[in-house]
């Protein structure tokens, strides 16, 4: 499924940037992973997910690993915010999610010497993240559950 | 929040330390994780043709959805543009090959003796902080990382990192991106003219010639065919020839008048922000920069490009107070956004050639 994801992100996905921004499946995989298991299954699901995502990348090798793990790690203090989450409630997590998600990788590249990407683009990218998820996040919640298991370690 | 299981606990923590790991690696530029993304590499670009292929039509839709005014309005752009540079072509051509000539007479590098590599660009960062494309050419054809990178344009990038048959060239619009140029100014003042003192009374002596010429009556040796059209009436013309003095005249263009060159340093702001000199001098000597003046890069025995790789022209100076030296915005000539084949000058400078 990771793979699948990360051949649309790199091919798709790359090609078509609403805005100029380009949607992000990763991050909505690993933000789903953590709204639907919570954020210990979600942490370990984003980590995983981000050391393939960091493999096709020019930036360090685990940075974006961490930085999945933390969206996903976010996404699964969700249940911790909603008494009785709805699948609406869910999406607006994912979403919501998905743009602090996006802001976090400028932030970690700055903190190994990338600085040049902080910028208020950062903003943008951000929204129209979390905008193009906010759509996909029914299917990718649904594609979560199929996918993953809660037994994943353990 | 609830307790974590040991188990899982363990796996972040693992997990967590060798992405911090890897990433300390990384940033070391250690082989070892070159190796990691090769191989990864060798499992996943047959997946990723594959998508290429099934979303191919998809993505062919959303550019006919999203770009077809665009692609209407630029292609009308491109003919006129084609019409207007074409004459002009011709001429820039002689110009440079002139100048490699005298180059090269004079021993001095120039851009035709350093050998070249095309490649195709094969795929764009799937990154939204990242400005970088793949090439279809690695170290197998002697690319190195820091080699400059440039289409028909202009400068383009260059080579960050180098895989057998592929590299990744970081693009001119990466923050990361910082490159020694240097700015042609032009200053527009007029050249001295010297005049010999002693023939300084410049004089000009007018002439009026009388040219005479005689009818032409033109003959056929066609039957019934009188060629009247070919008759030129006797007319008398009068021509007016003003023959300037002898007094030597020596026109010197005053050193301000010539090309001037100022070095700066070129730095990429993201794909939304042109990318901007700064360091210039602020001297006198210069004079004042404008709009138009061309980018070009200035080589040296530190610098990754060869001098003279045409990067863009100036469209906005920002002045600052002091000696801080203005800071240019500048319109780059490569368009980056829709690059399809490239060119890897083999060109590194003389710090970096190892002696085998």
């Amino acid at each position: 499924m990771s793979s699948v994801l990360l051949a649309m992100q790199t091919t798709l996905l790359n090609d078509m940037r609403p805005f100029g921004v380009m949607a992000h499946v990763m991050v909505l995989f690993a933000a789903s992973a953590g709204v639907v298991y919570g954020s210990e299954i979600g942490a370990l699901a984003g980590l995983i997910i981000g050391l393939m995502y960091d493999s096709v990348l020019t930036t360090p090798l685990g940075l974006a690993s961490l930085v999945l793990g933390a969206t996903a790690y976010i996404a699964g203090a969700f249940p911790y915010l909603v008494r009785d989450s709805s699948w609406w409630s869910k999406i607006i997590a994912v979403a919501v999610a998905s743009a602090i998600g996006e802001i976090l990788f400028p932030v970690a590249q700055a903190m190994v010497g990338y600085s040049g990407w902080v910028q208020w683009r950062v903003l943008t990218v951000a929204l129209v993240v979390g905008v193009v998820n906010l759509v996909f996040a029914p299917v990718m919640l649904l594609l979560t559950k199929w996918t993953l298991k809660e037994t994943l370690v353990g | 929040m609830s307790i974590l299981s040991a188990k899982r606990k363990r796996a972040i923590a693992l997990l967590s330390l060798t992405s911090i790991i890897l990433i300390t690696l990384d940033l070391q530029g250690s082989a070892s994780t070159s190796v990691l993304r090769g191989t990864f590499g060798a499992y996943f670009r047959p997946i990723e043709g594959v998508a290429r292929v099934v979303t191919r039509p998809i993505s062919n839709a959303w550019y006919g959805i999203t770009h077809y005014n665009d692609l209407t309005e630029e292609n009308n752009l491109l003919r006129e543009k084609i019409a207007q540079q074409e004459g002009a072509a011709v001429a820039a051509a002689a110009s440079v090959r002139l100048s490699q000539e005298l180059l090269a007479l004079n021993g001095l590098p120039t851009l035709a003796g350093i050998n070249s590599v095309s490649a195709q660009v094969i795929g764009d960062s799937p990154s939204n902080f990242s400005q970088t494309v793949e090439i279809n050419q690695g170290s197998d054809s002697g690319i190195k990382v820091g080699m400059p990178v440039m289409n028909a344009a202009g400068l383009v990038g260059k080579v960050t990192k180098t895989f057998t048959r592929r590299s990744i060239v970081m693009l001119i619009t990466d923050p990361e991106y910082a490159l020694s140029v240097k700015v042609i100014n032009n200053p527009k003042e007029s050249p001295n003219v010297i005049n010999d003192p002693e023939a300084a009374a410049t004089t000009t002596s007018s002439t009026s010639t009388t040219t005479t010429v005689p009818t032409t009556q033109a003959t056929s040796n066609i039957p019934g065919f009188t060629p009247g059209a070919t008759t030129i009436p006797l007319n008398t013309i009068n021509v007016t020839v003003s023959i300037p003095s002898l007094a030597p005249t020596l026109t010197v263009p005053i050193s301000g008048a010539l090309p001037v060159r100022e070095t700066g340093i070129l730095e990429g702001r993201g794909p939304t922000r042109v990318p901007i000199v700064r360091f210039i001098d602020s001297a006198q000597r210069f004079g004042t920069i404008l709009p138009g003046a061309p980018i070009v890069t200035s080589g040296g025995s530190l610098s990754l490009a060869p001098p003279d790789i045409v990067v863009g022209t100036v469209t906005k100076v920002n002045d600052r107070l002091g000696t801080a030296g203005p800071i240019l915005e500048i319109n780059l000539v490569a368009d980056l956004t829709n690059l399809s084949f490239v060119r890897i000058l083999l060109y590194q400078p003389i710090t970096e050639r190892v002696t085998s």
